[in-house]
């Protein structure tokens, strides 16, 4: 046995384990980066900063969204210790029951991890994290509860920021926000359970815009996740940024004039400035106040009682409400019949009321006294020529083809599909074109007889008042619109590119001025049907709609524009179920919302009078 | 001692001088992790830089001590010093429990730990022992006394319990493999009841220990691989089973051996030796794909136990935590480390790394220093161990021969479990790193062992046997 070779077997053993070592630390501290990832999982945590939201002004500078300094009472269990339920319960004010439960329910809240390999369940709650306990303090309710919290070791209060409307208008515009659902986390990992989002209204459209850039720290943190230091002395940390302020068209003065103007009544006004597209007021009636809808704990009390509301006041109605246009729809039809060529200005045709019903009135020897008369007998003729124009030989044929023309023109007013307004919520309204009356009464089975009705804005016709706003705006541009929009610049920026780009009827422009002196004496010549809206100072060029409603009282609709030879406003009223016309409601609603918006006064006293006090009897 | 030498005439400076990098490097890092800004004075005894401080220069005063006192007197009182330290790894049993083990004596924060010193007393005794034997001669009592002078403090440590010296402890296994003590009186006895068979020595009995310890390595190797998938950031979409990774470095192993045959052997042997290393691959290549499959074909329970047991399983708080983020701080350290003092995972304020100031000092280390400091660690061990098995073969008394080889084998092991389970080679067993680790007792112990190495070393020549 030679035992002095031995030694090698063993030096050999040493200098193997030396050398496996070196290329194993080589392969984990060179080669493999895994460990530099699992290492930053480890040690390095992010801290994330929300800013405060962007703040939206009106159009004359005033602000409308802002934001307000709220309180979290957060909690870290690891570090309470001996509490005193009761103490604590009376100092928040709640029940000893309420305490213990909400501790249950934030346990509850942060859910379980399934772990695979091992097939347990284990909670996410860490005794070690913060928690709200409470959320949303105010200030007052804060300061009450802060300087004993000493007493009740592992609660203290925490900043945080939240919405706040100065005005308690334009609920249905601004929107509201919300927590975010699990949905919006997995789409977007900007979100963090407990974040708030725009859940409507421009708050969720512009969402991207408002909510910032979130600060980040990276931070080393411990074991027992306290931060210990900046990670790098910060060098990869970014500030928080807040959202840029947006700018609006809307005027909010004549907004809360138009809400106040139709409170007690359900219906809407839009009013847009022609010659930008942008809206100067989108009023829903009821709305609510906003300042209802701030926090989760206002969310929780108020949203259920206005889901419920027969009256709607949660839905925008100006953009989801679809309703027959009723008589203001004959100034398109004017429109098309000249530009097709089917009728001139001077065409006249008799009031006959065997064809259909029509007030007492004069027959109309021109286009422009059948807009005065809004004369139901004149629009079937005038349809009956656009729609059959004998260029197909059969009545159904032909049908087919001038309804196709028809539908045409009416999508170049932006009728029949969705607006690109800057807004969430917006339906498309309906323009029936072919193949809806195919499906409805079968292929060649209908004629202009059938179909008649939609002459005069009724059947199967339905726009809504964001639409009928714009068609005042296209009348009274005499033909191409911006598509109407809220956000005139966002921070520096102006609108969104969108919203620079002309879009035109496609009616010459000459065929507008005969409609348009049609509007003149609705409002300024006896026998027009739009008389109380008539202003001193202003020609107000208007049309009024009396819709027919299967279910109650008509609805009375307006659409407008002033002033006659440099429109400012463009407006459409809608009151639903307002006894009596159009010209009775709707128009003088009109004028009041027109002289506010150009005088910054109204005059018509008795008339505003008359208006606010009407209360529907289905809002009693 | 000869007249007019001074005390450090013949000292090995080589040896000395690594011993103190070691030290100095290892205080370096105790100050770096521990750190503490309120007190960032090293001197500061509330802190624990401060303590090791003073356990360094009680170490270096035992050292001193140790040169004072003629080498003679280990191998004379070896069997007092040895029965001494069994006397305190008995009382130490009677002490209450602190993190689930008897295993400090002494007052607070002072404490020692006997099993420590318990190391060399065996290994004095053992070297006395070995001395005394004629190897060509042994027997089975021979064989049996030496074993029973490793078990006795082993069973003792055991029931402290204290798993990792209880394994440091095989170490004397190695010693005793070097020396010719092996377990053939034993294997013979059996074997030649067998009629007709009368063998005068075998083959396995006598390199029983090494083969044995290759068998365990390989085994606890393929088995903590198996479930891991190797991936190279140069070499996207590749992922290599674990256990490929082995077989891998154990077909390098043979490769580089048979080159290195080639410049050494002679040329008579060559052919014999060739075949010992194929050989010796193939074993070992069949061994880690047996332990790979027939431990991927256990039963989940069966598994569980075994992972559980090599701290591999997924458990939050249990050795595969400690030993996951010992990695991550260690794999995080990249090529040129964080920089002094910047270890942000495993630095003892984080704590995401438990015990990185005692058996997980590695991790800051590595942390800091990166490859170039990791290199250079296994490289001073390396040195160290080696120089000191240069020493132990240049003895002239087998005492001395002896004594030395089991300071390296010691040294050694702390070495291979303690880096090895901070970069996933050996299950997690709490023993410190040498001269690195925070705390008294094996600061001191290690000193003392290495100062009596180098005064046996120094008086080489003085011994006439």
């Amino acid at each position: 046995m030679n035992l002095d070779a031995r030694r090698y077997v063993i030096l050999t053993f040493i200098l193997l384990v030396g050398i496996i070592y070196t290329s194993r630390l080589f392969y984990m501290q060179v080669v493999d980066d895994q460990w530099v990832l699992r290492a930053q999982e480890i040690a390095e945590k992010r801290w994330e900063i929300t800013p405060p939201r962007g703040v939206l002004f009106d159009r004359t500078g005033k602000k409308i969204v802002s934001n307000r300094t709220y309180y979290n009472l957060m909690m870290v269990e690891a570090e309470i210790h001996d509490l005193d339920t009761a103490k604590f319960a009376k100092l928040i004010g709640w029940t000893r029951d309420e305490v213990r439960e909400r501790f249950k329910e934030i346990v509850r809240g942060e859910g379980t991890y399934y772990n695979k390999n091992t097939g347990k369940r284990t909670p996410n709650y860490q005794k070690i994290r913060a928690y709200p306990f409470m959320k949303e303090l105010t200030l007052e309710e804060v300061a009450r509860i802060a300087p004993h919290l000493d007493n009740f070791p592992g609660f203290y209060e925490e900043v945080t920021s939240m919405r706040s409307y100065p005005y308690a208008n334009g609920a249905n515009i601004v929107g509201y926000l919300s927590e975010v659902s699990q949905e919006e986390i997995d789409e977007d990992r900007f979100y963090k359970p407990g974040d708030n989002i725009g859940k409507a209204g421009l708050e969720r459209f512009y969402e991207k815009e408002l909510r910032g850039r979130k600060g980040i720290r990276y931070i080393v943190t411990s074991a027992m996740n306290n931060a210990i230091e900046s990670y790098a002395d910060g060098k990869y940390d970014t500030s928080a940024l807040q959202g840029p302020p947006l700018k609006l068209g809307v005027d909010i003065q004549l907004q809360a004039y138009g809400e106040k103007l139709l409170k007690g009544k359900r219906g809407c006004i839009v009013a847009i400035e022609p010659s930008t597209g942008e809206i100067l007021a989108l009023v829903s009636s009821p709305s609510y106040d906003p300042n209802l809808m701030i926090g989760k704990r206002n969310i929780s009390m108020y949203y259920p009682k206005l889901l419920l509301d027969p009256n709607t006041p949660l839905l925008p109605r100006p953009l989801a409400s679809e309703y027959p246009p009723g008589s203001t729809f004959k100034l398109l039809n004017s429109l098309i019949a000249l530009q097709e060529g089917v009728i001139s200005p001077e065409f006249g045709a008799p009031c006959n009321k065997s064809v259909v019903g029509c007030h007492n009135h004069a027959s109309a020897g021109n286009l422009a006294d059948a807009i005065k008369h809004s004369c139901n007998p004149y629009y079937y003729a005038v349809m009956r020529r656009i729609v059959q124009q004998n260029r197909k030989k059969g009545v159904f044929a032909d049908a087919e083809v001038g309804l196709n023309r028809w539908v045409d023109y009416m999508k170049s007013f932006g009728l029949g599909r969705t607006l690109e307004t800057d807004i969430t919520g917006l339906r498309p309204g309906r323009i029936p074109d072919v193949a809806f009356y195919d499906k409805w009464y079968g292929h060649h089975r209908w004629a202009f007889s059938t179909i008649r009705s939609i002459s005069i804005g009724q059947g199967e016709v339905t726009i809504t008042p964001l639409q009928m706003a714009n068609v005042a705006a296209i009348i009274a541009n005499k033909g191409w619109y911006y598509t109407p929009h809220f956000v005139k610049s966002i921070g520096s920026k102006g609108p969104l590119p969108e919203y620079r780009k002309k879009h035109y009827s496609k009616i010459d422009r000459k065929h507008y001025d005969v409609v348009i002196e049609g509007m003149r004496r609705v409002v300024y010549e006896p026998g027009g049907t739009g008389r109380r809206a008539l202003l001193k100072d202003i020609v107000i060029c208007g049309k009024t709609g009396t819709v027919q409603n299967p279910h109650g009282e008509d609805h009375s609709t307006f659409i407008a524009f002033a002033p006659m030879d440099n429109p400012k406003i463009a407006i459409a009223v809608f009151i639903e179920n307002a006894k009596g016309g159009g010209g009775l409601w709707a128009a003088p609603t009109s004028s009041l919302m027109i002289e506010k918006y150009l005088n910054r006064k109204v005059t018509e006293k008795e008339r505003e009078k008359t208006i606010i006090d009407a209360v529907f009897s289905y809002m009693r | 001692m000869r007249k007019g030498d001074s005390l450090v005439a013949h000292m090995d400076w080589p040896l000395f001088v690594t011993y103190i990098v070691m030290l100095i490097v290892g205080m370096a890092t105790v100050y770096s992790v521990a750190y503490n800004e309120e007190h960032p004075n090293i001197f500061e005894y509330s802190e624990k830089y401060g303590k090791q401080l003073v356990w360094l220069g009680i170490s270096l005063f035992l050292g001193l001590i140790v040169f004072l006192i003629d080498s003679d007197i280990y191998r004379k009182f070896s069997v007092p010093i040895y029965m001494f330290t069994l006397f305190l790894l008995v009382i130490v049993l009677f002490t209450p429990k602190i993190n689930g083990a008897s295993a400090w004596l002494g007052i607070g924060s002072m404490g020692v730990q006997p099993a420590e010193f318990a190391k060399i007393g065996t290994a004095l005794l053992l070297a006395r022992f070995i001395s005394t034997v004629n190897v060509k001669q042994q027997n089975v009592q021979t064989v049996l006394i030496a074993n029973a002078i490793i078990l006795v403090p082993m069973v003792l440590i055991l029931l402290q319990p204290d798993a990792g010296t209880f394994v440091v402890f095989t170490s004397f296994l190695f010693v005793m493999y070097r020396e010719g003590i092996t377990y053939d009186p034993l294997i013979l006895r059996v074997i030649n009841r067998i009629p007709g068979i009368r063998f005068k020595e075998t083959w396995v009995g006598g390199h029983f220990i090494p083969i044995l310890f290759v068998v365990v390595i390989l085994s606890v190797v393929t088995l903590l691989m198996s479930n891991e998938i190797l991936e190279f950031g140069f070499l996207p979409n590749v992922k290599v089973p674990g256990f490929y990774s082995v077989v891998a470095t154990l077909f390098l192993i043979a490769l580089l051996f048979l080159i290195f045959l080639r410049f050494v052997s002679a040329r008579r042997e060559r052919g014999r030796a060739t075949l010992v290393v194929i050989l010796g691959f193939s074993m070992a290549a069949g061994l880690s794909s047996m332990v790979n499959y027939g431990f991927q074909g256990l039963r989940q329970h069966q598994k569980d136990r075994i992972e559980l047991f090599l701290g591999m399983k997924e458990d939050p708080n249990g050795k595969d935590y400690n030993r996951n983020r010992a990695m991550a701080a260690v794999g995080s350290g990249g090529f040129i480390g964080k920089g002094y003092r910047e270890a942000s995972v495993s630095s003892v304020r984080s704590n995401h790394v438990p015990e990185s100031e005692t058996d997980f000092i590695f991790c800051p280390f590595a942390e800091e220093w990166g490859f170039l400091g990791t290199f250079t660690l296994v490289a001073l061990y390396m040195f160290m161990l080696v120089r000191i098995i240069v020493i132990a073969e240049r003895q002239r008394a087998v005492f001395n021969r002896v004594y030395a080889y089991t300071v390296a084998m010691i040294l050694f092991y702390h070495f291979a479990i303690n880096i090895g389970m901070n970069i996933g080679f050996a299950p997690v067993i709490g023993i410190p790193l040498p001269f690195f680790s925070y705390g008294g007792s094996s600061m001191m112990s290690f000193s003392v062992m290495m100062f009596i190495l180098l005064k046996l070393d120094s008086q080489r020549r003085d011994v006439l046997q």
